[in-house]
């Protein structure tokens, strides 16, 4: 005891036996977390690369040359020419045109009827599961299904919804073949399709929003009305408001519906920018002015969205 | 900031490489002229093999496939395949495979006017050699040689001795005039005014009908050659070739007399809400009963005389005591539009494959194949089957097509035909919807197709 207390106490902490790693790990020594982290992500990051981001500078690249995939003449560089012939172009213009009335049109109803839907639905306790699946079976189907289904519905002559409209004494209505009536259609059929999407974002929105705030709305004798102005609609908007921006990107790209229900006529009144593109990409192949036009709308839509994000950011922030 | 310098650094050189291998490219691809094909049969193997051809939906592309069962029988090695995309989709079809230099069919089947096009693109294969060599071009009309299968085609649709030929007819076709016999009588009427007259008659004394039912979509070509077969009706050009002018030719008085004689004389007498009919409403307006003159492609018309979707009768002959057939009626001129289609071989296919096409092509011109195909319902293109009774007894329509031969006239075969088909159906289509007015539609038709023109010429 005695001489475990004359000894003078140890100045530094005996050295520790030296760790080492089991032989597989030692294997594997070179792969840090950053190295594993980069093997993890990669075969994601190849896919990206090579479906999306090597296309996109691919498009970029033949976007600033006059090639056409069709010819067998190598891509020559001609600048921004093909930008210029897009942005002068009057037809561009008639068909931009064309595609703001058909996105204010067709989201604005989408809008208005899918937060109606989804209000009601929200206001029912029995069936509302089955209510909620049955109005979502338009958005579940085939674009191109759905337009040839409602090419056939309205057609003139030997149309369903015609002869509808004649056996109760209207008569036929030329519903795709009459220069506003048929833009009107595009819009309501796109609606018939995508307002289940509105309806179930919006759905989801009024769930969420705390029942105690209606409570003590009821406490002060709150009206249907002010509860509806002051406390649903502001708390839901925001939501709604990004279901609008999907929708709006969505309707500015619409090409299957016009294909299919009106080819773009009467006399073209009903093209849209996309089947615009469509047909300068696959009528003639002018591959260089297609990339072109195509970079271009997707320039539009960023700006749009990032203009659309912030006030939406603003929104959320007050 | 080591780790991140080296991250930045690798994705630079990445996307370099990307940039470099994007910009660079094959851009070439196969170049070169267009692969002559000879002494294609001899190369003919023994391997079994599916033969495909590539077509658009309707009752030809399967007669074609049944007439294919024919070929089997002296070829055992090998079945033929038809292949068909919705009408509207065809021409795309076609040349997106051709734009990746690599098809899934061996013939593809173009329409007249796309030849230029697949031609420029060296797409096809030149038969000029092998059918100097293999085809006795003689028992055609030389129309036929130049409209399905020359290019630069001859602005009279003679064949020049020196053209080069990259196709054979495979379906002949032409427009024929249907009328309801039992309500407008058995005689045809002399002119084409007098057929619109007659029609006009009949829609007023007839309660429910509509005089006239034509192709008005501003789809395909639909518009387009109704616009052509008027404007030639009626003496008009669609342009000048020598000197690649079409303003001032299409739009000239008689092009415009055309455009108004469509608009304000054929549109009023078709069915409400029409503008956007093509062959298959044309076919079930007339079979239902709901106009009295209409103007079809007779290879498309097999469906009229057939009694389970017609409301004419409940048999062939019961449909046949109501419907006429006869040419179109001549006006200033007697032109009527050339339609049907070239056998062609794709130059994206193995030279077995090759051979193999260039073998059915041989087999399909003799006259017994040629027989066979009328009999299935094809429209030929040799002279002695177009006069033989296995042609002109197979349908009441046929004799149309064998009388019409001597008047028929094609659009341009250029390879600006898809741009400039664009234009000219989308402005037909505006004037006979009412969304552009008749005068100025045609103006604009002819200044964007000059424009055009003018671009690939510079």
């Amino acid at each position: 005891m005695a001489d475990t207390l004359q000894k003078t106490p140890p100045t530094a902490a005996p050295a520790a036996a030296k760790l080492e790693a089991p032989p597989a790990a030692a294997r594997f020594r070179f792969l840090t977390d950053r190295w594993l982290a980069g093997l993890f992500i990669s075969p994601a990051l190849a896919l990206l690369v090579f479906l999306s981001i090597w296309p996109l500078i691919r498009l970029i690249w033949l976007s600033f040359t006059d090639y056409s995939v069709t010819r067998d003449v190598p891509a020559s560089f001609i600048g921004f020419e093909n930008y210029a012939d897009v942005l002068t172009s009057p037809v561009v213009r008639e068909r931009a045109l064309t595609t703001m009335i058909f996105v204010v049109g067709a989201v604005g109803l989408q809008t208005v009827l899918g937060f109606a839907i989804a209000f009601l639905i929200s206001r029912r306790i029995k069936g509302r599961g089955a209510l909620t699946t049955l109005f979502l079976i338009p958005m579940m189907l085939s674009p191109v299904v759905v337009g040839l289904f409602w090419k056939f519905m309205l057609d003139v002559q030997f149309g369903v919804v015609n002869s509808f409209l004649d056996s109760l004494g209207f008569g036929r209505v030329e519903w795709l073949t009459q220069q506003r009536l048929a833009l009107l259609s595009l819009i309501v059929v796109d609606t018939w399709q995508w307002t289940p999407f509105i309806m179930l974002i919006a759905l989801a929105g009024l769930t969420a929003v705390p029942k105690y705030l209606y409570e003590a709305a009821e406490i002060d004798r709150a009206s249907e009305w002010f509860k509806f102005r002051r406390i649903t609609f502001p708390l839901v908007w925001p939501l709604l408001l990004i279901a609008v921006m999907f929708r709006a990107i969505e309707a500015f790209r619409l090409f299957d519906l016009v294909y299919i229900l009106t080819g773009g006529g009467p006399g073209g009144t009903t093209e849209t920018l996309s089947f615009n593109v469509y047909k300068v990409a696959f009528f003639g192949f002018d591959t260089g002015r297609a990339s072109a036009y195509g970079i271009l709308m997707v320039i539009v839509v960023i700006i749009a969205t990032n203009i659309y994000l912030r006030y939406l950011n603003r929104l959320q922030e007050r | 900031m080591k780790g991140r310098l080296q991250v930045s650094a690798a994705i630079a050189v990445a996307a370099a490489a990307l940039t470099v291998a994007a910009c660079g490219g094959d851009d070439g691809g196969g170049g070169g002229d267009t692969t002559a094909a000879k002494d294609a049969t001899s190369k003919l193997s023994d391997k079994p093999m599916e033969l495909t051809f590539l077509w658009f939906e309707w009752p030809p592309a399967q007669a074609l496939e049944e007439l294919g069962k024919e070929y089997t029988k002296t070829r055992p090695n090998v079945t033929v395949k038809v292949n068909t995309v919705p009408n509207p989709q065809w021409h795309d079809a076609i040349f997106t495979q051709f734009a990746a230099r690599k098809t899934n069919f061996d013939l593809p089947i173009l329409d007249s006017q796309n030849i230029g096009e697949a031609v420029e693109n060296g797409s096809i294969l030149d038969l000029t050699d092998f059918v100097k060599e293999n085809i006795d071009t003689s028992v055609y009309d030389p129309y036929f040689l130049a409209a399905y299968g020359q290019y630069p085609q001859n602005t009279t649709g003679q064949p020049e001795p020196d053209a080069k030929t990259y196709g054979l007819p495979l379906l002949g076709d032409t427009w024929s005039l249907i009328w309801r016999k039992d309500l407008m009588g058995e005689e045809p009427p002399a002119t084409f005014e007098d057929m619109l007259a007659a029609a006009k008659k009949c829609q007023d004394e007839n309660k429910g009908m509509s005089g006239l039912a034509f192709h008005q979509a501003g789809t395909g070509d639909a518009a387009a050659v109704t616009y052509n077969v008027v404007n030639a009706l009626y003496g008009g050009e669609l342009w000048d070739q020598k000197e690649r002018k079409i303003e001032g030719i299409i739009n000239n008085e008689a092009g415009h007399k055309a455009m108004d004689v469509l608009v304000n004389k054929m549109v009023p007498l078709a069915p409400k809400g029409s503008s956007n009919w093509f062959i298959d409403e044309v076919n079930a307006a007339i079979s239902q009963g709901k106009v009295c003159v209409g103007m079809q492609w007779i290879a498309a018309m097999g469906g009229l005389l057939d009694p389970a979707s017609s409301e004419l009768g409940e048999t062939r002959e019961e449909i046949l005591e109501k419907l006429a057939f006869a040419p179109i009626p001549p006006q200033e001129t007697d032109k009527v539009p050339l339609g049907g289609m070239g056998l062609h071989v794709s130059r994206y296919i193995p030279e077995e494959k090759q051979a193999e096409a260039l073998n059915f092509i041989k087999w399909f011109q003799t006259p017994e194949a040629q027989k066979k195909w009328a009999q299935l319902g094809g429209v030929p293109a040799r002279n002695d089957v177009l006069s033989s009774p296995e042609f002109l007894e197979t349908q009441p329509y046929n004799e149309v097509f064998t009388e019409s031969v001597p008047r028929l006239k094609d659009f341009w075969n250029l390879p600006e035909y898809a741009k400039l088909l664009n234009v000219h159906s989308t402005q037909v289509n505006a004037a006979i919807s009412g969304t552009q007015d008749p005068k100025a539609a045609l103006d604009k038709l002819a200044a964007d197709e000059q424009a055009i023109l003018d671009e690939s010429g510079e």
